[in-house]
């Protein structure tokens, strides 16, 4: 049995990732204990969104292993890579790109999952759903297409989507940076008022006001390792490395 | 010039109220031919799409090269091998309707798999990694995220391949089938006025293909806002 007292929530261990020859992780290892909300930042390029999408089960790994809430859950044997079905229901994951499905409306959206693959009715799914966007102020969306909604919008119903199935860790990928500067607040606040309710996430984001707020670790990745990680004030504010410390000045140059 | 004047000058149209049921009669085979073969050919195509995109090869081959085949040679030579050379192998004579329906089904099919290919092509990657981040198992995925935005993507292309099958049907008067195209000839031989009769067949292929085409337009722009994430 898992004891979220004693033991972490997520602990990855030496995850190593390459596409062909390129090299994107390598030797990734990090505990994460439950309620922690970390975020991950980095140059571009730095195999962020490749963390995420390895959590997710989306992407094999070279080599490695994760374990979840004490259960192996995914694992790298001779060059195959094992993820276990019934811990990968444990994820949720919201991505930069708008992945609502455009021919579903936003209740439908929301259903389709719950229904298909976690045998929920459908009266009960709607329920759930109906709440979750009422949570989120979008109850009057729910017949709505994706394609009439605003940015902002959509990604709150894609975070819906994801609570639906009532994950254990939430992956945020970089889930504001396509949207239009006035419209990043709106998700930001729901993504705030997740972290009170103490939802564990993993989060990618460039906005350093955001990741100060809602972080309780954050972790410096770049060349494939991690290269500082500690609380926000002092990554953000004082980091000891000398790489993190030059991302920072950039990061806060450009975004003030 | 002075003869190719005066034939202008006689051009007069109202000897054709004379066989306006007969021509009604052609364009009614040709619409009924031009329906049943769409139908099939939406099954045959879409068939085709998903053999071609088989992770078996040999399944992928075959449905390719039968695509290949059927774009690759003249409808109007297909036509003859169904009509003339079928019935070799088949030992039993096919009727000209049978033969042209199984001719523009089988081309109609060839070139609407493309159709439905570049539509399931047209879903981005995002679309896979959000299904299956939500758990939904191929199958699922397939029948509920991709296949209806590929059918929706393809309904105006679809539709585009239903009106060219309209106008290929005119090839089918070769096999001396009673369609529109079949009676125009006839009317000329008879009267001797290929002007007034091939015009009037035209205007009538037009205007029938003519608000199709624009129905293509609008639902393409329909769907492609309604798609648009
Ligand atoms: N599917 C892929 N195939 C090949 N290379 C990829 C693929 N996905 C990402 N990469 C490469 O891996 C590296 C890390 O990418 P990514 O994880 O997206 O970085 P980040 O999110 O930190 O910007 C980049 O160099 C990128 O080009
Ligand atoms: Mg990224």
């Amino acid at each position: 049995m898992y004891d979220a007292k004693t033991q972490p929530l997520a602990s990855l261990r030496n995850i190593h990732k390459a596409y062909g020859n390129l090299k994107v992780l390598s030797g990734i290892d990090l505990d994460m204990s439950p309620g922690e909300r970390v975020v991950v930042i980095g140059p571009s390029g730095g195999g962020k969104s490749t963390l995420l999408r390895i959590m997710m089960g989306l992407e094999q790994i070279t080599e490695g292993s994760i374990e979840f809430e004490g259960q192996p859950y995914i694992t790298a044997l001779n060059g195959k890579t094992r993820i276990d079905a019934n811990v990968r229901k444990k994820m949720g994951m919201v991505f930069q790109h708008y992945t609502l499905f455009p021919h579903l409306s936003i209740l439908n959206n929301l259903m389709l999952a719950a229904v298909k693959t976690r045998g929920m009715a459908r009266a009960e799914a709607r329920d759930k759903a109906m709440q979750l966007l009422a949570r989120l102020g979008l109850e009057d969306k729910a017949g709505a297409y994706p394609s009439h909604l605003s940015g902002g919008q959509k990604q709150r119903v894609a975070i819906a989507r994801a609570l639906m199935l009532d994950p254990q860790l939430m992956l945020f990928d970089e889930v504001t940076s396509a949207l239009d500067p006035e419209l990043v607040a709106e998700v930001e606040q729901v993504m705030l008022e997740l972290a009170e309710q103490r939802l564990p996430m993993m989060i990618v984001t460039h906005d350093m006001w955001f990741a100060r707020n809602i972080a309780s670790r954050v972790i410096f990745c770049a060349g494939g390792v991690v290269v500082e990680d500690g609380p926000p004030e002092q990554v953000l504010g004082d980091p000891l490395n000398p790489r993190t410390r030059e991302f920072i000045q950039r990061v806060f140059h450009i975004h003030g | 010039m002075w003869r190719g004047f005066e034939g202008i000058m006689k051009i007069d149209f109202s000897f054709l109220s004379k066989y306006h049921e007969a021509l009604l009669m052609g364009l009614g085979t040709t619409l009924h031919l031009t329906v049943i073969c769409f139908g099939f050919a939406l099954v045959l195509g879409f068939a085709l799409a998903l053999l071609r995109g088989s992770k078996i090869a040999p399944v992928a081959w075959a449905a390719t090269l039968y695509v290949e085949f059927f774009r690759g040679t003249p409808v109007l030579v297909q036509l003859f091998w169904i009509f003339y050379c079928l019935p070799i192998f088949l030992g039993t004579e096919l009727s000209n309707f049978t033969s042209a329906v199984v001719c523009l089904s089988l081309y109609g099919g060839a070139i609407m798999s493309e159709s439905f290919r570049s539509g399931l092509k047209s879903i981005g990657r995002e679309q896979y990694d959000a299904a299956h981040a939500l758990g939904l198992g191929p199958w699922t995925r397939t029948i509920y995220v991709l296949l209806p935005q590929a059918v929706l993507r393809a309904v105006p292309v679809l539709l585009s391949n239903g009106v060219g099958l309209f106008k290929e049907s005119a090839l089918i008067s070769a096999v001396g089938m009673a369609e529109l195209m079949f009676i125009g000839s006839t009317i000329s031989n008879r009267t001797a006025r290929p002007v007034e009769v091939f015009t009037v067949i035209a205007l009538i292929y037009f205007l029938v293909a003519f608000p199709l085409t624009r129905l293509v337009a609008v639902l393409e722009r329909r769907i492609l806002r309604r798609l648009a994430i």
